[in-house]
């Protein structure tokens, strides 16, 4: 039992990178743009965030701006997409393509160090006591001690939920993932909606990158390890909703924290375990379309 | 799916689109070749000097010049196997799983069958890398036929997840104790295909690629099935409706495409590197994309195509041999091609037709 609490306590620290970046996804999907470029974008997000702490020596300062840039590179992502009108499947490869390429060429041309930086002179994160809760015996162990970002993804994904539905923008927004066609005969352009939407997952998946690399104190090529394609499938498999997204998202954190037990407790080969997220969201993505498939047939 | 952007791209053009059409890819390719000047600019202490080792540092002997030709051959072969994936409107993400494990199997096979001879040795082992990139590819085209997955996410999740599996049978079941190489023992030298430009790497790997581009344009273009899949690429409802059995176009193009991805990584093997190396082939699966796009899907294109992406990967080579910059510049300049390279507004633009709206 007591084996299974930790478990699910990792879990939770360990889910909220990728809810975060499930988040940003949700406001792409909604406007009806399958956004694959969520690992490219957390990437980034992860290099630049630790990177520019670093530089600047304040955690603020360098998270906005690591942010930001990460934000840029959603725009032009959706600059591509929408104004040049380029696939958007292909353009969201593209910015995973170009994400690993920058972060390992800029490491070297600053760092000159294309493996494992280790960051000494940036503050660890604190953890969050909460005062009563914490008291309560198996809530306290889920719920309080964890770092400050684990919350924060919650009050972004009450957030996100707020303004997707109980906002004017996120009506609208929504209505041009079912049909672009209605915003026009209103008299606005659905392309500033889905513009917004980009840079909103811009947003979120640099501060989920941030979680990566500052919790970490360290910035490792390639960090983001299919992360954000496993935020993709946890948008699926959340059924576009927020609080569907919570509970896939706590589903891998769970899988991911007794992958990681497994590791060391059963000595099974680290390649297995980096394989499993990958395994495990087919299999999901499978017995999703499965469901989905026979719901439909017997409509 | 984007559907409609992508059947832009399958959709036959009259020769004068083609023109235009040209014109919008040299606006890609100059695009690209900027951002390599941009970039050494901005990264080397010494630009000139790394710009001339990027641009003309191939040319400069055979040893040069005939390792970006065998780098290009890798890339026709995935090429190929997306251009047969996309004209059926089947998107192959798990390239790069797909030519790593065929790659894995041949090596596997080949060393398993020293003792039978070169003939039948290599014959088995580039039908073994074929059925097992073939079956990768097939398995995501079955399950969008029975429950509608989404193929293109199957894919690459598989692939992902085959990639690290061959990690760890190649660095450890089948690690060569004697070296201390991530990797497998040697093939036999029997096996491996002649050297053809000394002292470079090409390989006799580049005539089966070019028989291979031949046999994928006969088949597409030249064939009752070829017809029948790019109907089916076009308009599903409109095949449907004809009377073809729509589902076989769903898993035969996957499966033919996961056999090419597989095969190239078994040359690769045969012609280069003649035994497993962990992550030999990363990037491979990737730039076949590109190479795709960039050849509008056209598979005689796929070689010019492979040969671009292998002089921009072999000049970043030479540069960082010579220079200061990092070979990762590559990939940012092919991902400033692929951000590009369906961007239909370029192409109206250079048409003349401002539709920038």
């Amino acid at each position: 039992m007591n084996v299974v609490l930790t478990l699910l306590q990792n879990g939770i620290g360990v889910m909220a990178p990728i809810l975060l970046a499930a988040t940003g996804g949700l406001f792409t999907e909604k406007s009806g743009m399958l956004n694959i470029a969520l690992e490219g974008l957390m990437l980034v997000g992860s290099f630049f965030c630790v990177v520019l702490v670093s530089q600047t020596g304040n955690l603020l300062l360098g998270l906005t701006l690591g942010v930001l840039v990460t934000m840029v590179l959603a725009g032009w992502l959706g600059f591509v997409t929408l104004f040049l009108k380029a696939n958007v499947f292909i353009s969201g490869l593209a910015t995973n393509l170009f994400a690993s390429g920058i972060t390992v060429v800029l490491a070297f041309q600053i760092y000159r160090n294309k493996g494992v930086i280790i960051f000494h002179e940036i503050p660890s994160l604190g953890r969050v006591t909460i005062p009563i809760i914490s008291q309560v015996p198996v809530l306290g162990r889920l719920i309080s001690g964890h770092h400050v970002f684990v919350y924060f993804s919650w009050l972004i994904l009450v957030i996100a939920w707020y303004v997707l539905y109980k906002t004017t923008f996120g009506v609208r927004l929504r209505s041009v993932g079912i049909n672009d066609q209605v915003l026009v005969s209103l008299g606005r352009n659905p392309r500033n909606y889905r513009m917004a939407a980009f840079l909103i997952s811009g947003f979120c998946c640099g501060l989920a990158g941030a979680i990566l690399t500052l919790s970490l104190r360290a910035f490792v090529p390639n960090i983001t390890a299919g992360k954000g394609w496993i935020a993709l499938v946890v948008i699926f498999l959340g059924n576009k909703r927020p609080m569907g997204l919570f509970i896939a998202a706590l589903v891998f954190g769970f899988a991911e924290s007794l992958s990681n037990y497994a590791q060391g407790a059963m000595n099974v080969p680290a390649d297995f375990i980096l394989a499993l997220p990958y395994a495990l969201t087919l299999i999901a993505m499978i017995g999703y379309s499965v469901v989905t498939y026979r719901r439909q047939a017997l409509e | 799916m984007n559907g409609a952007a992508l059947l832009q791209l399958i959709k036959r053009i009259s020769p004068k689109q083609v023109f235009f059409r040209a014109s919008g890819l040299l606006i890609v390719i100059g695009a690209s070749l900027a951002s390599i000047i941009i970039l050494v600019f901005l990264l080397s202490q010494y630009p000139l000097m790394t710009l001339r080792y990027f641009f003309f540092g191939v040319f400069q002997n055979l040893f040069y010049f005939g390792n970006m030709i065998n780098r290009a051959i890798p890339l026709m072969f995935t090429g190929l196997g997306i251009t047969l994936a996309m004209k059926s409107s089947n998107f192959n993400l798990g390239g790069e799983g797909q030519v790593y494990a065929g790659a894995f199997t041949a090596t596997v096979t080949a060393l398993a069958l020293t003792a039978m001879g070169a003939f039948i040795g290599t014959v088995a082992a580039l039908t073994a890398a074929a059925v097992t990139g073939g079956v990768m590819a097939g398995l995501s085209g079955f399950l969008k036929m029975k429950w509608k997955t989404n193929e293109l996410i199957s894919s690459f999740l598989l692939s992902n997840a085959v990639v690290l599996v061959v990690n760890y049978l190649i660095t450890g079941p089948f690690k060569d104790p004697q070296t201390n190489l991530l990797a497998t023992r040697r093939i036999a030298q029997e096996f491996r295909f002649d050297k053809i430009l000394l002292p470079s790497n090409l390989s006799t790997g580049i005539y089966i690629a070019l028989v291979m581009v031949c046999i994928v344009y006969f088949y597409i273009y030249k064939t009752r099935s070829g017809y029948e899949m790019r109907m089916c690429g076009q308009n599903r409802e409109f095949a449907r409706f004809g009377g073809l059995n729509v589902n076989t176009y769903i898993v035969l193009p996957m499966f033919l495409s996961g056999a090419l991805h597989g095969f190239g990584g078994a040359v690769a093997i045969f012609g280069t590197y003649h035994m497993g190396i962990k992550e030999f082939s990363a990037g491979m699966g990737w730039n076949g994309i590109s190479v795709a796009l960039i050849a509008r899907l056209n598979p005689l294109a796929v070689i010019p195509a492979a040969l671009f992406f292998a002089y921009i990967e072999s000049g970043a080579s030479i540069a960082m041999l010579h220079s200061d910059v990092t070979f990762e510049i590559a990939s940012i300049v092919q991902s400033v091609i692929f951000f590009l390279v369906t961007a239909e507004t370029i192409y109206s633009l250079a048409k003349g037709k401002r539709s920038l709206r």
